[in-house]
């Protein structure tokens, strides 16, 4: 998979808003990549592109080394898509909406075997009005996987799901990958993206603001230390950057944990001050997500997404 | 180079198994099958109340029941079913396989249209044991009973351009229901002037009974009472009728065709 300049607009005129800015993206083949961002980010407005559900404003945008919307049939031979919102008729049962899809494919894999994959056999009856938010996304990605597709693209597959079923589906994605296919995920779940994913692109604004391995994005992002009651730490911890006091918690960011550690807790002892909840994490893909997220990160936080919000400021302001 | 042809486009085997599954819903659904299947038939009652064996009592019950069949089973059950689905987004999650646009209207427009064309056939002996004749042009009848099909499946794919859901298009088939039923309804007013009857035999509704009439009874205009055309005549009187129908048809086609949406608007 392959998109390089991909812009996609909502609307026209002075109303028109421009959801996808410029997205430059690669999918290596055989690996899981995913795609995180914060709510109205742009991902599923790109999924939408890449699985050929919509045009793209511009840009140029290829799929199994095809165009998404001109070899949209081709191309959905050798995919599986799971939308971000699963659609099926609700007096139709579990069995009856997996044989409906099975007769739509080319080559599908038995509705029995699938039913087994995705722990459904005994909901095999019951229609699917009546099912759970999560037994519904399980028959969803047993329609995804029936065919089994050598891309696949999933949009929040485990939301909704209990934190077994989530487990049982990252063994499922892995297995796909290990199977030779290649996955494109998003998802909120910060810790799903760490366990799955080869790569990551973070989106912000319509804008792929970071990419590369979860070790590559943290790097050069802060370790932090926090504890929950506030005590008056000095200010000259060795390299200890800003100190947040946020929801009844001290956090200290630093470059140099082990240094800046020793010396709290040297402090500590000295003082005799008890650090409840005495917490140190290295830089972890959740400390980047939330700098990008709550605009701390001013690489990621492009001028123009706040023009439009505040036209009348002078362009200096913003600057 | 690959050449794609009409058989990659659309499958005759995946459509028929999506046409069997919307059955199943269909039947799943009390209120749809009665649309569909038992009150185009309440028409035909009028049989049993007028003048046995009058061929105008015939001519209206006929009239009648081809335009029930055309509102509800065709244009009111696929209006329905097709913005449900897409308000259940069953439609896009489809779309993201290997199922074609085509193969999908197809498949949903197939049950109303295959009940339609049963009853239309089914009408024949009902009306002959009630006294009625046979068609006079068997042809003809059964050409509008497929136009009628297509014509008001068109019409109803268009309609649900501008329908959110199944609950809106109790309003948004208005237009269409009220469009179809005025010429039929307005024909039996006896003082009406040439002029707005001509305006009106420009409506489907009206071009659907007047084919009726002709195909069927073999009457040469709205107030005929007695079969006048042979077989051959009847193709000349249809003519003007036919066009309507084709007009509407091909306007459907291509309006509904720009404004087709498979999502819910966001």
């Amino acid at each position: 998979m392959r998109v390089r300049g991909l812009r996609r607009t909502y609307g026209h005129g002075p109303s028109a808003y421009e959801a996808v800015r410029g997205v430059d993206l690669d999918v290596p083949t055989g690996s899981i990549t995913a795609l995180l961002g914060t709510n109205g980010a742009g991902k599923t407005s790109t999924l939408e592109v890449l699985e050929g559900l919509a045009p793209a404003t511009d840009g140029e945008v290829s799929v199994l080394g095809l165009d998404p919307i001109a070899d949209r049939d081709a191309i959905r031979r050798r995919t599986g898509v799971l939308l971000q919102r699963s659609g099926f008729s609700g007096d139709l049962t579990v069995r009856e909406t997996l044989r409906l899809w099975s007769a739509t494919l080319t080559n599908p894999r038995p509705v029995d075997e699938m039913l087994e994959l995705l722990s459904l056999r005994e909901r095999a009856d019951v229609r699917m009005l009546a099912l759970s938010g999560g037994e519904t996304r399980r028959v969803d990605l047993a329609s995804t996987l029936m065919a089994s597709p050598e891309l696949v693209i999933l949009d929040e597959p485990t939301t909704g799901l209990d934190p077994e079923s989530r487990r049982a589906v990252w063994r499922l994605v892995s297995d796909l990958r290990d199977g030779g296919a290649t996955v494109l995920i998003t998802t909120h779940y910060l810790e799903e993206a760490e366990t799955l994913a080869d790569r990551l692109e973070i989106m912000h604004a319509g804008r792929i603001v970071r990419s590369g391995t979860p070790t590559e994005i943290a790097e050069g992002h802060p370790s932090t230390i926090s504890f929950a009651n506030a005590p008056d730490v000095p200010g000259d911890l060795a390299g200890v950057g800003r100190v947040l006091h946020e929801y009844g918690r001290t956090t200290l960011e630093t470059d140099a944990l082990q240094s800046s550690l020793s010396g709290l807790l040297a402090w500590a002892s000295l003082n005799q001050v008890e650090l409840d909840e005495l917490d140190a994490r290295s830089p972890s893909l959740e400390s980047v997500f939330l700098s990008i997220a709550d605009g701390r990160d001013a690489a990621a936080t492009p001028t123009d997404t706040i023009a439009p919000l505040i036209p009348s400021l002078p362009e200096g302001i913003l600057r | 180079m690959t050449t794609t042809t009409v058989a990659d486009r659309f499958s005759i085997r995946r459509t028929a198994s999506l046409t069997r599954w919307n059955t199943v819903l269909l039947s799943r659904n009390r209120l749809a099958f009665v649309y569909a299947v038992v009150l185009p038939l309440l028409p035909l009652a009028l049989l049993f109340t007028g003048e046995r064996g009058s061929a105008s009592v015939g001519a209206g019950a006929i009239a009648t029941m081809f335009l029930t069949i055309a509102l509800f089973p065709v244009y009111y059950n696929v209006l329905a079913q097709f913005v449900s689905r897409r308000d259940e987004l069953v439609l896009k999650r489809m779309r993201t396989g290997e199922t074609r646009d085509a193969e999908l209207l197809a498949s949903i427009a197939l049950p109303g249209a295959v009940s339609a064309v049963v009853l239309s056939a089914v009408a024949i002996p009902i009306s002959a044991a009630l006294g009625q004749p046979l068609p006079v042009n068997p042809l003809l009848y059964a050409a509008v009973a497929v136009l009628a099909v297509v014509m008001f499946t068109a019409l109803a794919y268009w309609t649900a351009a501008w329908t959110k859901n199944a609950e809106a298009a109790q309003l948004t088939s208005m237009p269409i229901i009220i469009l179809a039923s005025i010429g039929p309804l307005a024909s039996s007013i006896p003082d009406m002037s040439d002029r707005l009857r001509d305006i009106l035999s420009l409506t489907p509704g009206a071009a659907m009974a007047d084919l009726v009439r002709i195909g069927w009874f073999g009457f040469d205009g709205p107030a005929a009472k007695q079969a006048t055309l042979s077989f051959a005549e009847t193709w000349g009187q249809a003519a003007q009728p036919l066009l309507v129908m084709a007009a509407w048809t091909a306007v459907a086609i291509v309006i509904g065709r720009r404004s087709m949406r498979w999502e819910p608007r966001s």
